[in-house]
């Protein structure tokens, strides 16, 4: 057994990143995900850096990163025997997972009243920016736009005047595991009652789930959260204060304070007497954030990070370095997590792919390489349809397959 | 019928603090009965601003509320040995324990995942950890912005010369709480056929670190690393992408490619005000192809900012929804940067139904709350329901589901096992 997921199907249309990690989870725990794609439409992320080596459709750290474990098969949708093909598929598959703008799958006569015809049970998983329905479903687009539609940008930066984004297409690693979420549900409750169902995650709505105290705050009293910094409501310290430098740049260290406890455990740490008589009460602190941040970023700009780190997490304060990403690679925790590893690809050797953030103790899954274009296009062709080898080179020849 | 969730009849023990509260959220928000277990004074995350009206109370936090909406409450006692006991029975007829203890604090207690699964070898026990169980940190603590520093993303977001940044609403526990929902449902794969829970551990830090997308592999592939680049975002090579408006920002990105329509089309509208500046007036577009976008090249970054002080100007004297307006009719590839405020009122969200309004018996006014993240065809989701008040829930379950007689409940609750309902003070 190579996972939990063992003996599911998943004919998988995703592409970028949402749709193809939320069936990585299920690829990487032994289901079988057929990737579909082609060479006229290959997987937008086997273009996006980084790569192994000179770009290339097979090296693509990033499309790797989000497809492991997957197989992929290149068909002609645009055909009618491409699309015969894929109907084929269809009633051997489990679920049919797809992340396009909506209606276009439903254009190719693929859409899910369609399928269910095929594979009653079938389970289709549609996501896309904004949802199926409604006057914006058809609004393409990617991760760092949904940031700014769903309230990250507004709510990263120093002050309302200085914003400064959220790292990345953020939105696409929040809605993934909602997604998933519901997919493995909707996945139980066939095998509860057979009856299959189609699910519709609007990654927009998903990802507000990231946002909800402060939209809740927004309806129950009008008050519209603003980018504050690190500033925080309940603690105080707070925030990320300037260490020593070492050889590779300044280093920065985490710290939140909770209470009086923590604040006289803080100052003991740092070795200061003063700080106790001059901010005395919690709500002072808070109240006079700013002042305390530069009272003891004194204390801290002498000290090494990990050192710091350390000393504080010993007398019970959460506190961590600013890890950069050269930093992660050195991570003890992330180490002693096993959570870097080096994945043989067929075209361009080891590739560094991250791990999941998840452990299952009893049934641990394997994460094994990443699919080249159309690596398993005959493998899946003969198993599934039962097609010869005749007959998948008159198809190639015809360009069905390519 | 009732809508009651694809989880409809699943039981989730929730002992969760805020490193995994989205958790057992999102098994409510798919219909999974999901007992919060709380301890005398509630459960800390009562106790998170912002509240409403800004007055702390048990049932004033809006990210409890949030948070919390869907579940139900037990209020136990885990430092005496019947409240222990009472959890053992109560997990020996759930499906799922979620919990975030400090490491080593329910082993202590007796409560362990071998302790419980002795008993009911089918439950699925997950342990969310600030940063992993197996490294040096494994006892540490974890606050939101400790989670986020580890893993990578802080480092990743601010200004240069100025402190690296958290999210205003910090986001790394959301992230180990997702992921934490989605791995129980694996392991609860596994049990469909096997019969048999497990042990599932999360590391919050590696949970963030997705988040990074690729850049953990710079260093190994490019043998570079990113840095905090203030408004311009560290992956896109020198291209801003948040433009000030007149009433707030909008996101677009300036360059070749997909994003030239937009540009060109921008710089037509600046137009309308008058001549282009000079830099901008000379540059020839058809030299703008695709893989134009990816260069370094000093002169064409010199064009782009040129482009981008420009665009920035027009957009400036513009009003946010002016802009949107424009750029819908056009296919512009710009998005508005919402406040809260824009979102509560989106019309899309509108159309598909996605708020929801509760009531709250301790509030002088209803709640409105996020719709399930999921619309599932055949299980739709159940209706909202309000977060729980502190044990609010403790006859129902210990006597109806436990079969506690009024005599045991009356002592237990005597002795401070059982917390009285509604005696929660917030931390």
């Amino acid at each position: 057994v190579t996972g939990v997921a063992e003996g599911l199907r998943v004919l998988d249309f995703t592409w970028f990143a949402v749709g193809p990690i939320t069936t990585k989870y299920l690829a990487d725990n032994g289901a079988e995900v057929i990737k579909i794609e082609s060479h006229q439409r290959p997987d937008g992320l086997r273009l996006t850096p980084p790569f192994s080596g000179e770009p290339g459709l097979n090296r693509s750290q990033f499309f790797g990163n989000c497809n492991t474990s997957k197989k992929s098969v290149t068909i002609d949708m645009s055909t009618e025997e491409g699309r015969d093909l894929i109907r084929g598929l269809v009633s051997h598959c489990d679920v049919v997972a797809e992340s396009f703008r909506a209606g276009t799958m439903d254009k190719w006569g693929l859409g899910y009243d369609k399928l269910r015809e095929l594979r009653p049970d079938i389970i289709y998983y549609a996501t896309c920016l904004q949802g199926q329905t409604g006057p914006r479903a058809g609004y393409a687009g990617f991760g760092t736009q949904l940031s700014a539609i769903a309230g990250f940008y507004h709510l990263s930066g120093y002050s309302p005047d200085e914003l400064t984004p959220v790292h990345g297409p953020y939105t696409d690693f929040v809605a993934p595991r909602f997604g998933c979420f519901a997919l493995l549900s909707a996945i139980d409750h066939r095998r509860r009652t057979g009856e299959g169902q189609m699910i519709d995650m609007s990654q927009y709505e998903a990802s507000l789930h990231f946002l909800s105290p402060a939209i809740t705050q927004y309806f129950a009293t009008g008050t519209i959260a603003q980018a504050v910094g690190n500033h925080s409501p309940r603690y105080a310290p707070h925030g990320a204060y300037r260490c020593r430098d070492d050889a590779a740049g300044e280093r920065w260290v985490v710290l939140a304070v909770d209470g009086d406890e923590q604040w006289r455990d803080l100052l003991r740490v740092l070795g200061d007497d003063a700080g106790l008589s001059i901010f005395p009460v919690h709500a002072d602190r808070l109240e006079r954030s700013g002042e305390v941040d530069r009272y003891i970023g004194k204390l801290i700009a002498r000290r090494a990070a990990a050192e710091l780190t350390a000393a504080l997490q010993q007398a019970g304060i959460p506190a961590y370095p600013v890890q950069n990403c050269d930093d992660l690679r050195d991570d003890e925790n992330l180490r002693a997590w096993g959570f870097f590893r080096d994945v043989d690809q067929p075209e361009s050797g080891p590739m560094p792919y991250d791990g999941p953030a998840y452990r299952l103790d009893r049934t641990p899954g394997q994460q094994s390489a990443a699919p080249d274009l159309g690596e398993h296009t005959e493998e899946v062709l003969s198993g599934l349809l039962g097609l010869s080898a005749a007959e998948i080179g008159r198809l190639r020849d015809a360009k069905i397959l390519n | 019928m009732t809508p009651a969730g694809p989880l409809h009849g699943y039981r989730v023990l929730d002992l969760a603090d805020e490193n995994a509260a989205l958790c057992g959220k999102m098994f409510a928000d798919l219909g999974a009965d999901v007992v919060k277990v709380e301890p005398p004074g509630g459960c800390p995350t009562r106790s998170i601003p912002p509240f409403v009206d800004d007055l702390a109370g048990p049932d004033r936090s809006c990210y409890f509320q949030a948070l919390a909406a869907g579940k139900r409450s037990v209020a136990l006692d885990l430092e005496q040995a019947h409240g222990r006991d009472l959890l053992a029975r109560l997990a020996d007829r759930a499906d799922f324990l979620i919990e975030s203890s400090p490491a080593g604090y329910l082993d202590n207690l007796g409560l362990s995942y071998q302790a419980l699964a002795a008993r009911n070898p089918r439950l699925v026990y997950t342990s969310v950890t600030p940063f992993g169980d197996r490294g040096p940190g494994a006892a540490w603590r974890a606050a939101d912005i400790a989670g986020w520093a580890a893993s990578g993303m802080m480092a990743l977001m601010g200004a240069p010369g100025r402190p690296p940044l958290q999210v205003s609403v910090p986001q790394a526990c959301f992230h180990a709480g997702s992921e934490a929902a989605v791995a129980s449902m694996l392991a609860h794969l596994d049990r469909q056929g096997s019969g048999r829970g497990q042990k599932v551990v999360i590391s919050l830090q590696a949970a963030a670190v997705w988040a990074t997308s690729s850049e953990t592999a710079l260093p190994v592939l490019e043998a570079r690393s990113l840095a905090r680049s203030g408004a311009i975002p560290a992956m896109m090579q020198g291209s801003r992408y948040l433009y000030k408006c007149a009433d707030g920002y909008v996101q677009l990105t300036v360059g070749s490619g997909i994003f030239l329509a937009t540009t060109i089309g921008l710089l037509e509208w600046l137009k309308e005000w008058g001549p282009l500046p000079e830099p901008v007036a000379a540059i020839d577009f058809a030299t703008w192809t695709q893989d134009r976008l990816r260069s370094r090249d000093p002169e064409l970054l010199a064009e782009t900012a040129a482009c981008e002080a420009a665009i920035a100007g027009l957009l400036e004297r513009l009003a946010k929804a002016e802009i949107m307006s424009r750029a819908d009719v056009s296919g512009w590839a710009i998005a508005p940067v919402n406040t809260p405020e824009d979102i509560a009122r989106d019309p899309q969200l509108a159309a598909r139904d996605y708020y929801q309004e509760v009531e709250h018996p301790s509030l002088d006014r209803n709640l409105t709350l996020l719709g399930p993240f999921a619309k599932l065809s055949g299980t739709p989701a159940p209706a909202a329901r309000r977060a729980p008040m502190l044990g609010e829930h403790n006859a129902d379950i210990l006597r109806g589901d436990l079969g506690l007689s009024g005599e045991e409940f009356a002592i237990l609750e005597a002795a401070g096992v059982i917390v009285p309902a509604g005696q929660g003070i917030g931390r």
